[in-house]
């Protein structure tokens, strides 16, 4: 038995001496090495590969490439199942499993192939059209039944368990395209010295001179690609890439590309990415890409069987795979002929041949005679016969006489649309060619050139000759200086003729005009009886040309049956713009490194490994990850924790890591002024040695961030922001600095990094310091005051700042030292601290000490409130002119009902506050016109055993005292609150003067 | 009594419990080597505008030109890294006598430490600038980017300033500072993307 | 889209972030109105063509540029460091 019957004996590009086992819905087979999974199916006898996405008819190859609409499968299994590759490009490798998809039972017996239901019910707009009402069907009834009728392959279920990578390149010149142009184009510009990529999105180079016989120089053009490849991989500043396709083209020379590093084996090997998403970035670029072959519409087209000349061509000349045994040609133009000559030399009789055209070449007629074909001049295919493939074909002759003729391959041509879909990623419109009968990339982008078939100059000699010229045109461009000028290779006689047609009138049936999307001629003509004129209008009416394919096939098809029956010029009703990604990208290959845990970096402080051997519960603030709270073991919940971090620092001393607040280091003569400038409060007369609590507005008058900056020297201050804000503060000050007011002498760095700092906070917190400072520093109340703010030394001479600051209203101060020693620190501190029975706290217990204390964070300060709403106006000065100072002053501004800053606690104690709950006065209706405002912030206060929480409530500090319900519609609860003053624990701050 | 230096209070670099010595990924003879060097000294230098003091006394007292454009000037024992316009990143190999020269620098420019604040890495080796191009949005290539070139940039979302130093036995050698919070990331990212060439890591000293 | 900075050479437009126009100049001072400051933030003209915008660099040298870019085309004529462009700075 022969296991590859459509094998032919000889030729093509796989290698014959190895045997690659493969299956398909379960079946197992053999291939070669250089095979594709179409084409090893083929010389398998198997053509029907799938069901199509609406009607569910069978589907087989028609093409050789990535344009394919049909041959889509489900590849791997398990978590790599990947579905809708296309079969034309999947290379084969031992052990693939791919599977049909869309059929259900089977692929040969599908029960939903609506075309005998229903079919013809599903014409254009039938979304629209039958599921618009009652609403409440769609979710329920139409979609679960469509999305088992259609869809296109089911996505694995599992999480992908390979790795992707991210990659830039730079280049003087990008060849797109490895096929004679663009080969001639890299030789050129690489031999002048210039770094060129070449990509290919195919895993051999030489684009469609590995699918044609033809001579370059007088030899097999084989011998040109291999001479030519050999060279480019001497040149050191040629890059050659495999399997890599460029599916967009961005500004300024940029270019995204997919490299399929590993999608030919099984499983990547080790340490090794599946997918690679490049970035390349590049001076010029050459356009070489090719043309695809465009399919007849007819009915019947679609059945499995009928496959573009051009492909049947690569089949046996590539791969040594004859697609069909009775085989007819219905073409065009005189591409079709070129599939003649290639079967014929091959040794393959053909049945007839069908050109459209009424005159006939007399050499194409001698080629018939020795095919032994009958020929049709000016005949058409107007129907196929069969089940799952083609049995025969009906032809109308030019006397108008049908014939059925048997055959189970027919091979169709209608001329060649130009790849030229990066041409207008940068809204470049194709512009019709009468001369062609194509669309020709019309303004090209800056930087980009176009040659060969992309740019509708389809024979090799065009594409050779282009190639080298555009090769050293870009080279010249970028300043290269070419050495010398190699002749362009000369080739054998081709011509190539063409009289399309849109589509066969006459047949019965349905005729294709997008095969992925199951679109007819009749759906194109319904759309246009119904109004439909704009080409984009027809796309989204009638989905041709969506999907995997985007209409590679079809689109110029559907357009011009589009302006035939609109009366109009295919030139005038133009096409569709094309946009990236030229093919589909998997979401991993743009993503990279960066998903899961990777998903963006994550900020460590020098503390973080202490902080988790203490066992702490992290949570992300920015891009930090900080302690939130430390729970010991026996506490059940987060609460009980936090509750004993507070009463620890409450009525010891607690340890917290702040080392991820932002810190700016200002210098410079002017640095007291520029900080008058970009704070709403004074600081001209803070002396050295001292901190102060500073607040930052936005130019529009609202707040954007607060801290506290401390006067280290006459000119040296240093400015800590809030953890989430530190880059966006540094990025306003360098504004202010640079563009606002260049003449201070201002110098500003980040030092974030540098330092490691700890809070040390509660009564006892003094002791601890003293133990852990060298002995010279005075940090008595008297000498030490609040606020006070100096730079000091730790362990005999290591150099630190102490600020005598508190968040948590103790008596408290900040330690920074180098970070390297933020471990050394924290250790240091604990063990000075044991003593008083120092206690590590979070975020979350800095945020319940913070609110006891009125103190504003992140929830009110949320980019809508003004110093006033918070209760801060005061600080605002009327002395100077500050960022913020004018807009801040805007009349709604000032009213006294926007809501402003309280505090609330609830009337019956037991009862928990919830953050975001709304204010709404007694008696009123909870709804928003009655809305009044709502709570910021909330927390259970250990020092008073009960919730309190921060709100903006209108007219709110006018309001103590009254009781108001806070109404939670998210988790339906409601409960009634006391307004009271912000500050909750110790009112008059003797403990953070003590 | 604190005082006296307890041995407790030692450092602890920014790759600490991040970077492993040893090889990592393919086995074998490593395409990329990486080295941590011990003992570098950093600190930012800000000039005052229109002053040419800092340059006079830089070259006074570490004998180095400072760079106008964007490159480093590199000696034995220091460097001159630009750093962005009118500022610079001295860089010193070892500890002794680091502050003694960042004193006398402040009175021609701002001066702050950095020494903490980054994680130093030199790459160097056949595939070094393979590896770097996993994340570099700059063109690291010989001719763009010559011996003594510098750098700002982000290496996949992660802030770095680098320079090309002399090649390697081996290839090319970039030292790379990274911002140091963010030293687990760029070294996951870097492993990975080093993991296919093999690695060599290396703790001198 | 790449912008060519004058201290880092051409960098991808990630490591940069985008303010806004650069024409409208902060009226300083305690004598500034309120109307003045109300255009000088909110009021942006939304031209087709060649346009002055601010733009910092962010992940490289931290310089404010003032770049020149055809809104509809995104073709950079120039950028050149406010420092020395004086966009923004108070006449
Ligand atoms: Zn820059």
């Amino acid at each position: 038995m022969n296991a590859q019957p459509f094998r032919l004996p000889s030729g093509g590009l796989v290698d014959r001496t190895q045997t690659l086992s493969f299956r398909f819905d379960g079946k197992t087979y053999d291939g070669h090495p250089g095979d594709t999974l179409a084409s090893a199916l083929l010389a398998n006898g198997v053509r029907l590969l799938g069901r199509s996405f609406k009607y569910h008819r069978p589907r087989g190859v028609l093409s050789v490439g990535s344009e394919e609409p049909n041959a889509l499968v489900e590849l791997r299994t398990g978590a790599r199942r990947e579905p809708n590759t296309r079969a034309t490009i999947i290379e084969l490798f031992e052990g693939l499993e791919a599977t049909s998809q869309n059929r259900w039972p089977s692929l040969g017996c599908d029960f939903l192939s609506v075309d005998r239901l229903a079919g013809s019910a599903l014409v254009a707009g039938f979304y629209y059209k039958t599921f618009m009402w009652p609403a409440a069907f769609w979710e329920k009834l139409y979609e679960p039944v469509i999305r088992r009728a259609a869809g296109l392959g089911r996505a694995a279920r599992f999480a992908d368990p390979d790795h992707y990578e991210k990659a830039f390149a730079f280049c003087d010149v990008l060849v797109i395209g490895a096929g004679p142009a663009g080969l001639s184009a890299a030789l050129t510009a690489g031999r002048s010295g210039a770094r060129v990529i070449l990509c290919d999105e195919d895993f051999r180079l030489g684009g469609r001179l590995l699918a044609e016989r033809r001579e370059i120089d007088g030899r097999p053009a084989a011998d040109w690609v291999a001479a030519t490849l050999a060279e480019l991989a001497a040149l050191s500043e040629v890059r050659t890439m495999l399997r890599t396709s460029v599916f967009g083209l961005y500004d300024h020379g940029i270019f995204g590309a997919v490299e399929r590093v590993n999608d030919h084996v099984a499983v990547p090997p080790a340490h090794q990415p599946r997918q690679r998403g490049w970035r390349i970035y590049t001076k010029r670029a050459i356009l070489a890409s090719g043309a695809l072959e465009r399919p007849i519409v007819f009915p019947g087209n679609d059945r499995p069987g009928v496959m573009l000349a051009g492909a049947v061509r690569a089949y046996v000349n590539r791969f040594g795979v004859l697609p069909g045994r009775e085989i007819v040609v219905f073409t065009t133009g005189d591409n079709g002929w070129a599939t003649v000559c290639d079967l014929v030399a091959a040794g393959v009789r053909l049945s007839a041949i069908v050109d459209s055209r009424s005159e006939i070449d007399p050499t194409f007629k001698a080629l018939a005679e020795r095919a032994g074909a009958r020929v049709f001049a000016g005949g058409a295919v107007e129907a196929t016969q069969g089940g799952h493939h083609v049995r025969g074909v009906v032809v109308r002759d030019s006397s108008g006489k049908h014939t059925t003729l048997s055959c189970d391959l027919l091979a169709v041509s209608n001329g060649w649309n130009p790849t030229l879909h990066l041409t207008s990623h940068q809204n470049g419109r194709p512009i019709w060619n009468e001369d062609v009968q194509a669309f020709v990339p019309g303004t090209l982008p800056p930087g980009l050139a176009v040659g060969g078939s992309a740019a509708g100059r389809f024979t090799l000699a065009q594409a050779l000759e282009d190639g080298a010229r555009l090769g050293r045109e870009a080279a010249v461009e970028i300043g290269f200086r070419p050495t010398h000028i190699e002749p362009i290779p000369t080739t054998d006689a081709e011509t190539n003729r063409v009289k399309p047609i849109w589509r066969v009138r006459g047949g019965r049936g349905k005729a294709f005009v997008d095969f992925q999307n199951d679109v007819t001629e009749k759906d194109v003509e319904l759309a246009a009886r119904e109004g439909f004129r704009s080409v984009e209008h027809l796309k989204r009416y009638t989905t041709l040309g969506m999907a995997t394919d985007q209409g590679k096939t079809s689109n110029i098809a559907g357009l011009a049956i589009m302006a035939e029956q609109t009366g109009r010029a295919i030139s005038d009703t133009g096409t569709t713009v094309f946009r990236p990604p030229f093919t589909p990208v998997a979401i991993g290959a743009l993503a990279g490194h960066h998903r899961g845990k990777d998903f963006r970096p994550v900020r460590l402080a020098p503390t973080h490994d202490w902080s988790r051997e203490q066992g702490a519960v992290f949570v992300e603030t920015g891009q930090w990850l900080r302690a939130q709270y430390y729970p010991k073991p026996g506490e059940q919940d987060w609460l009980t924790t936090v509750t004993r971090e507070v009463l620890a620092v409450r009525t010891g001393v607690g340890l917290c890591d702040v080392s991820t607040l932002g810190k700016i280091d200002i210098q410079g003569r002017d640095t007291a002024e520029f900080l008058e400038r970009v704070y709403i409060n004074g600081w001209k007369a803070l002396p050295v040695g001292k901190a102060r609590y500073g607040l930052m507005l936005r130019e529009d008058g609202f707040v954007m961030d607060d801290g506290t900056t401390s006067r280290l020297r006459e000119n040296h201050f240093l400015m800590t922001t809030t953890t989430a804000n530190a880059g966006k503060v540094m990025q306003h000050l360098e504004f202010c600095h640079q563009v606002l007011w260049p003449k201070l002498d201002v110098r500003m760095v980040s030092v974030s990094e540098q330092w490691a700092q700890a809070a040390i906070a509660g009564p006892k917190s003094r002791e601890v310091l003293r133990d852990i400072l060298d002995a010279v520093h005075d940090i008595s109340n008297e000498a030490f005051p609040y606020l006070a703010a100096r730079e000091v030394t730790v362990n005999g001479g290591i150099p630190a700042r102490l600020f005598r600051i508190s968040f948590s209203g103790e008596l408290a101060y900040e330690l920074a030292v180098p970070a390297d020693y933020g471990e050394a620190m924290m250790r240091a501190l604990m063990a000075a601290g044991s003593p008083h029975g120092i206690t590590p706290y979070g975020t979350e217990a800095l945020g319940v000490m913070r609110l006891e204390k009125g103190h504003v964070a992140g929830n009110e300060l949320n980019g809508q409130t003004t110093a006033r709403d918070l209760g801060l106006g005061k600080m605002m000065s009327s002395k100077k002119d500050f960022i913020g100072r004018l807009m801040a002053r805007r009349e709604a501004l000032l009213q006294s009902d926007r809501p402003t800053l309280v505090g609330l606690r609830p009337i019956n104690n037991a009862e928990r506050l919830r953050a975001g709950a709304h204010f709404i006065s007694m008696g009123r209706t909870a709804n928003t016109d009655n809305d009044e405002g709502y709570m910021t912030s909330v927390a259970y206060s250990p020092s008073l055993g009960h919730w309190i929480g921060l709100g903006l409530l209108k007219n709110g500090p006018r309001r103590v005292g009254e009781r108001i319900r806070a109404v939670d519609p998210v988790r339906n609860s409601e409960i009634h609150v006391e307004i009271c003053s912000p500050i909750f624990v110790d009112r008059e701050g003797t403990r953070l003067h003590g | 009594m604190a005082e006296q230096a307890t041995s407790s209070w030692c450092r602890r670099d920014a790759w600490a419990a991040i970077i492993q010595v040893g090889q990592i990924g393919a086995a074998g003879e490593p395409g990329v080597k990486v080295q941590l060097p011990a003992n570098l000294q950093l600190a930012t230098l800000i000039a005052t505008t229109g002053s040419t003091g800092l340059e006079r006394i830089t070259k006074q007292l570490v004998g180095l030109d400072l760079p106008r454009s964007a490159s480093i000037a590199l000696s034995a024992t220091h460097g001159l890294a630009w750093s962005g316009p009118g500022q610079w990143m001295l860089l010193a190999r070892q500890r002794a006598g680091f502050s003694e020269l960042t004193s006398l620098l402040s009175d021609e420019a701002a001066v702050s430490d950095q020494g903490d604040a980054r994680a130093a890495l030199c790459v160097s080796g056949r595939r070094a600038r393979e590896v770097l191009a996993k994340g570099a949005m700059i063109d690291l290539h010989g001719k763009a980017f010559p011996v003594g070139a510098t750098a700002l940039t982000s290496f996949a979302h992660v802030g770095v300033q680098l320079w090309r130093i002399k090649d390697g036995p081996d290839g090319p050698a970039f030292e790379i500072l990274v911002s140091r919070s963010m030293a687990a990331s760029f070294w996951s990212w870097f492993a990975a993307s080093a993991a296919e060439f093999g690695c060599n890591v290396a703790r001198p000293g | 889209m790449r912008i060519p900075c004058p201290h880092c050479g051409a960098r991808d437009v990630q490591e940069f972030t985008y303010l806004g126009d650069a024409k409208p100049r902060r009226p300083e001072g305690l004598d500034a109105t309120e109307a003045a400051m109300l255009e000088y933030v909110y009021v942006r003209d939304n031209p087709r063509g060649p346009n002055d915008e601010l733009w910092y660099h962010a992940a490289g040298c931290r310089a404010w540029l003032m770049v020149r870019r055809h809104t509809l085309t995104h073709v950079i004529e120039s950028a050149v460091p406010t420092k020395s462009a004086k966009a923004g700075v108070a006449a």
